[in-house]
């Protein structure tokens, strides 16, 4: 295998639309956390390497919570209800943002007056133990996960941007009828054969005479569709992203507009000033770390049970947690809007990556692409890029 | 002070030293620290090297056997269940006298998830006194424990590990499953020919070997048969979402899915292909699916898809079912997760088997052994090992996910050893 | 030159404490010569990311990348080039430990680069990066084995070899330190523009550390390739530089003594735990309780009273009795609940104990075991009531 399988000819211009939607939707989860890390980088100017566990975490009480519900047995027939799904949003969120709360409290407040690396390793040790300690008391063996069940959003919302082609599609419709009377036929048959897999040679020929018929108008369909081009979103992914803007929206007021916001920009830019102005720096760096991991615990439920079957285990924040730290550089840490930007920036950049064929590099592409934002703009793309003073 | 100039002499006289001391390590060619002049090229199949050193002797009533499987990390489920399997063996064979009076302790080692830790964990049980060493799943990390195995002579079965070179590694190993030059085309012969499909695109997991050589030979299988292989796309074990990947495989209109990964991404992946409309593909896969855990996590969408496995709950035979309730007495009535529960007891029994056998109780005689093997009955159907250079011909079950109402993995159709060439 | 008697003593024993080492391991099982020589390898990484992070104060948590790319030129080379050069073993591996050692200062060369204008937290993201780069790219490179890894041959075992390397890593640094060569790189920690005023050449002086720090880095690797046999791309994963990072932290940021010593204690507690079998869940889950309030207890005494050392030790000797106390107590409380109810292998804690030890450390002593002190002949001189250097030549 070369370094590079196809050179550039090798690209499909048709699905480069639905990609570009699918990086979107990619980023909106990775933008939820990255906002986490930014805010704490804001304010405390540590990178919380433990935000990718309380990422983790938040998937666990949503899995806990939807087993509450009795979505716990395989096969389970109960049908969800949204009001199920923002219970869980909300218990994930409270239980992420207390679990961020105390971790600030009992492991990096006392590391405040210490040199940032100190705080940065216990950083990594708190991420460690939360990853390791949680296999001993989590349930890991089988990885579990949210049952399908629960999300009620499994249909998608498709916008059609060119129709098939109407006379190649009615050809195929003719075909339609030899696939129901091959099929027919067959059906017929096996109810004198034991075993589907085992035919007898009539069954066998009649089995594939339907799959011949079956496979003849596939390919009709298939040539009728050739420059259709629909675009596909699924339902769930569509209200990750909602959340997520909204999320951002309501945090940029939330900083920018109103006192508490006033607080954390004023302790952000000097924790001494800031409390001989009267700030409580430590309410201020609290109610930080609960935003920030409630965000983190929004974004684990919306992704544990929005995208189905995704296995839960204690180590769920790792691959996530990096790439949105990424993310979150890659927009300017400490910059709310950065951190959405970054975050959309590199869903795309992984599927675009894909789209391009290079699809086994593309957690590589991630962090090439950052390497070149931050040689150009070290400062990330919208973050601040301050001259040091003597 | 002349500090700087000392500093230099200090460097070129460390330097020299070094050189006096490469000399010395090599004239003191009587310390065997380098084991392997030369390049070691992988023998032919059928030529395979023996050890040479003596190996671990049992001294005392305990016999050790060692058993290596992954206790932490991510593929904790079968690292458990292969120990737990190769426990059940253990207790088993206590309990029906041992060897002349002799029991047998089955000491355990955390490969934890990793080639490296699976080394360690071999070389600390070797170093332990054990005669011989049951594991591992991964073939990754039986090959590094193979290694180390080799040079201290000790045997090695492993217990589901299908990398076909596997076995290459010397006499010392052999396993109790079939191997990917196997399962791989049982999988495409099953496509082409059962299935009628033509048309197939592969997933695979870039971070596995296990996934990029199972797609390999399926690919490979299903080509020689007529088909086409219409793309291939990649992803690595932990990531969540598919869409990029489900649309470039989208625009090729495949009629049929191999995902060769493991259950915890194909569950997802198979709610994604569904959701992005790809209704009627059909899905197929390796041992790797090998879990209840694919129901939850695949919902409505896995249904109706076929993987290849090693046996069944289900099946008919007595020693399947003694095996099964066994296992459920001694866990609180529930059944094995994964079917390394029961490889793991063939793996561990075989070895125990081997060693009743065996002329002496030592690592060379059980060797040997090991590669005597006829017919031992296992759970997992019969296994000979002499004159198969260790990989036994095994049979290859195609079951269909069912709900777990009708039992999970429904039993569709057996090959044979000799129907795949 | 008055000293040039210890000096060679302290080079003719570290030679000859490599071999003691290599004559000690020779008797053991492949266990622990696998530990005696990971152990020396884990020392190099510590001190060479030490003069990168500690002693230049570039953050890098990327370091795990250039001991890949070690290994695997080592790898790479091997099973091309060896069977042709019929070369001795030793020569061999000192021929691979130059060539990775220049290969990885080649890596360091193209990360150091951008850390010219990058700086903290960016520089660390950008190092991480570049280590992922480098371990997705031999997972793709069917000539690098992909993700199944690479077999090297020949098998060399020297723990000579891999703690004579350790030791010339820490002969290097320390000497560097000491000499007039390294004080911009101490310059350059503490302030980059006051030093640029004083004529330090800051770029030149972050990127010879950048690059001398993935020599050993590099060097290392090529002696892991042909210990194991064998480099595949989980064995480098962020979790390596890691833990690198921690060792070089908890040892004292700038000690090169305490991240050798560091090391050498991270390395052995993991591995330690292997040995326990059969340990109660509820029993671990109280050792955490009982711990965790010992050390907010220490924390508060360290804070709160400033009394003689006599009655410091009788309050952190009553904060263990207490904390042996509080252990009774959960684990007869946590033994009740059934889903503790069951016992584990040491194996399991391996990394619990390693994130415990860290955060603990860390929060009773964030400046790292040894602070920036450093071991020396001096300071045991003034133990035995000798004069020191600077007292000798004044």
């Amino acid at each position: 295998m070369t370094v590079f399988p196809h050179l550039l000819a090798g690209l499909e211009l048709s699905t480069l639309p639905q990609q570009l939607v699918n990086g979107i939707l990619l980023g909106a989860i990775y933008a939820l956390i990255a906002l986490g890390y930014t805010m704490v980088y804001g304010v405390l100017k540590l990178i919380n390497f433990a935000h990718g566990e309380v990422f983790m975490l938040g998937a666990y009480t949503a899995l806990f919570t939807s087993w509450s519900f009795g979505f716990t047995e395989v096969g389970n027939k109960q049908d969800s209800s949204p009001g199920i799904l923002i219970l869980m949003l909300i218990v994930s969120m409270t239980v992420c943002g207390v679990v961020g709360v105390l971790i600030e409290r009992f492991a990096y407040r006392p590391m405040r007056s210490q040199p940032r690396i100190a705080s940065l390793i216990t950083a990594i040790g708190i991420s460690l133990l939360l990853q390791y300690g949680g296999q001993l008391f989590l349930p890991s063996s089988p990885p579990p996960s949210i049952s399908d069940k629960v999300n009620p959003f499994k249909g998608n919302i498709e916008i059609p941007l060119k129709p098939a082609d109407s006379a190649l599609l009615a050809q195929a419709e003719q075909l339609k009828a030899k696939v129901t009377s091959t099929k027919a036929a067959y059906d017929e048959q096996l109810k004198s054969e034991k075993d589907s897999f085992n035919l007898s040679p009539v069954g066998k020929e009649l089995r594939t005479a339907s799959q011949d018929a079956e496979r003849d108008y596939r390919n009709a369909i298939d040539k009728a569709n050739k420059d259709a081009l629909v675009i596909t979103l699924p339902q769930g992914q569509v209200i990750m992203l909602v959340t997520t803007v909204i999320l951002m929206v309501i945090l940029t007021w939330l900083v920018m507009r109103t006192t508490a916001g006033r607080a954390m920009r004023a302790a952000s830019l000097d924790f001494d000033a800031a409390s001989l102005m009267g700030i409580n720096v430590n309410t201020v760096i609290a109610f930080t770390f609960f935003i920030g991991s409630a965000l983190a615990g929004a974004g684990a439920m919306m992704n544990a049970s929005f995208l189905g079957g995704t296995k839960i285990d204690t180590f769920f924040g790792m691959l996530p947690g990096v790439k949105a730290f990424v993310a979150a550089v890659l927009g300017g840490i400490g910059n709310i809007p950065g951190a959405v930007l970054g975050g959309i920036l590199m869903g795309l950049a992984e599927t675009m990556v894909i789209w391009a064929g290079y699809g086994n590099y593309k957690d590589a592409i991630a962090f090439i692409v950052l390497i070149v934002v931050l040689l150009v703009k070290p400062g990330g793309l919208l973050g601040s890029n301050k001259v040091e003073k003597v | 002070m002349n500090i700087q100039f000392s500093w230099k002499h200090g460097l070129i006289a460390l330097a020299v030293a070094a050189a006096i001391g490469c000399n010395g390590g090599d004239s003191s060619a009587t310390t065997p620290t380098v084991e392997n002049k030369g390049t070691e090229a992988a023998p032919a199949a059928g030529a395979r090297k023996a050890p040479t050193a003596e190996g671990n002797k049992v001294d005392g009533d305990v016999i050790k056997i060692g058993i290596v499987g992954s206790l932490t990390g991510d593929q904790k489920p079968w690292g458990e269940d292969s120990i737990e399997g190769g426990k059940m063996a253990v207790e088993e064979f206590n309990a029906a006298g041992g060897i002349n009076g002799k029991k047998v302790e089955l000491i355990t080692g955390d490969s934890n998830s990793k080639a490296e830790g699976a080394k360690t964990a071999a070389e600390k049980l070797i170093s332990d006194g054990v005669v011989g060493i049951v594991g591992e799943v991964a073939s990754g990390h039986t090959i590094q424990i193979a290694k180390s195995a080799f040079d201290k002579g000790v045997p090695v079965v492993a217990i589901g590990a299908t990398k076909t070179d596997l076995t290459n590694e010397g006499t010392h190993v052999s396993r109790v499953c079939y191997i990917d030059d196997f399962q791989g085309p049982v999988m495409a012969k099953f496509a082409y020919e059962e299935l009628g499909l033509r048309k197939v695109a592969l997933m695979t997991d870039n971070k596995q070997p296990y996934s990029q050589y199972l797609s390999k030979t399926f690919g490979d299988k299903f080509k020689a048969l007529g088909g086409s292989i219409v793309k291939e796309a990649f992803y690595e074990s932990g990531q969540t979402q598919f869409s990029g990947q489900i649309t470039e495989l989208k625009a090729e209109n495949p009629d049929g899915l191999f995902l060769s990964g493991y259950f915890t991404e194909v569950g997802p992946i198979a709610q994604q292909v569904r959701q992005a409309g790809l209704k009627d593909v059909k899905l197929m896969g390796g041992d790797g699916w090998d879990s209840p855990q694919l129901l939850t996590s695949g919902g409505d969408a896995i249904l109706g898809s076929y993987f290849c496995n090693h046996y069944n709950n289900k099946e008919d035979r007595p020693i399947v079912k003694s095996f099964l309730e066994a296992y459920k007495k001694s866990h609180g009535g529930k059944e094995p997760g994964t079917t390394m529960a029961a490889l793991g007891y063939d793996a561990t029994k075989l070895m125990l088997d081997a060693l009743k056998r065996a002329k002496s109780l030592d690592s060379k005689s059980l060797i040997e052994a090991i590669n005597e093997t006829e017919k031992f009955a296992g759970v997992s159907g019969d296994i000979t090992l002499k004159g198969f250079n260790g990989n036994p011909p095994k049979r290859a079950l195609v079951v269909e996910v069912r709900p777990q109402s009708e039992g999970f993995q429904v039993f569709r159709k057996a090959y044979e050893a000799d129907e795949i060439k | 030159m008055k000293f040039w008697g210890v000096r060679l003593a302290s080079i003719l024993g570290a030679v000859a404490f490599c071999f003691l080492l290599e004559a000690v391991a020779q008797g053991q099982s492949s266990f622990v010569q696998r530990l005696f020589v990971l152990a020396g390898l884990y020392v190099t990484l510590a001190v060479s990311l030490n003069l990168i992070n500690g002693i230049t104060g570039q953050f890098s948590i990327g370091h795990a990348a250039f001991y890949q790319v070690g290994a695997y030129t080592a790898g790479f080379c091997a099973s091309r080039f060896f069977a042709q050069m019929n070369l001795p073993p030793a020569a061999w591996l000192l021929l691979m430990m130059v060539t990775s050692a220049i290969t990885a200062g080649l890596a360091g060369l193209l990360v150091g680069l951008p850390s010219l204008r990058l700086k903290g937290d960016y520089l660390a993201i950008v190092t991480l990066g570049f280590g992922e780069i480098i371990r997705i790219f031999a997972q793709n490179q069917e000539a690098l084995g992909g993700a199944y890894g690479l077999t090297v041959a020949p098998k060399i075992q020297y723990v000579w070899a891999a703690w004579l390397l350790a030791i010339l890593c820490i002969a290097v640094c320390r000497n560097l330190l000491r000499s007039a060569h390294g004080l911009p790189f101490l310059a350059v920690r503490e302030d980059e523009i006051a030093s640029s005023a004083m004529g330090v050449n800051v770029t030149q002086t972050k990127v010879v550390a950048f690059v001398l720090g993935s020599m050993f880095a590099g060097a290392a690797g090529a002696i892991l390739a042909h210990f194991e046999s064998f480099v595949s791309p989980p064995m480098f994963t962020m979790d390596v530089s890691f833990t690198i990072v921690t060792m070089v932290v908890l040892g004292g940021t700038g000690s090169i003594t305490g991240s050798v010593l560091a090391a050498i204690l991270l390395f052995y507690l993991p591995e330690k735990m292997r040995d326990f079998t059969n340990i109660p869940l509820a029993g671990v889950a109280a050792a955490f309780v009982a711990i965790s309030a010992a050390v907010f207890a220490i924390r508060w005494v360290m804070q709160n009273f400033h009394g003689s050392t006599k009655d410091r030790a009788i309050r952190y000797l009553g904060i263990l009795v207490g904390a042996v106390v509080i252990w009774f107590l959960s684990k007869a409380l946590l033994g009740n609940v059934p889903s503790l109810k069951e016992n584990i292998d040491g194996s399991k804690l391996r990394m619990v104990v390693f994130s415990v030890t860290l955060v603990v450390l860390m929060l009773l002593r964030p400046q790292g075991m040894l602070g920036h002190h450093e071991f020396s002949w001096d300071w045991v001189r003034s133990k035995f009531g000798k004069p020191t250097v600077k007292e000798a030549t004044a």
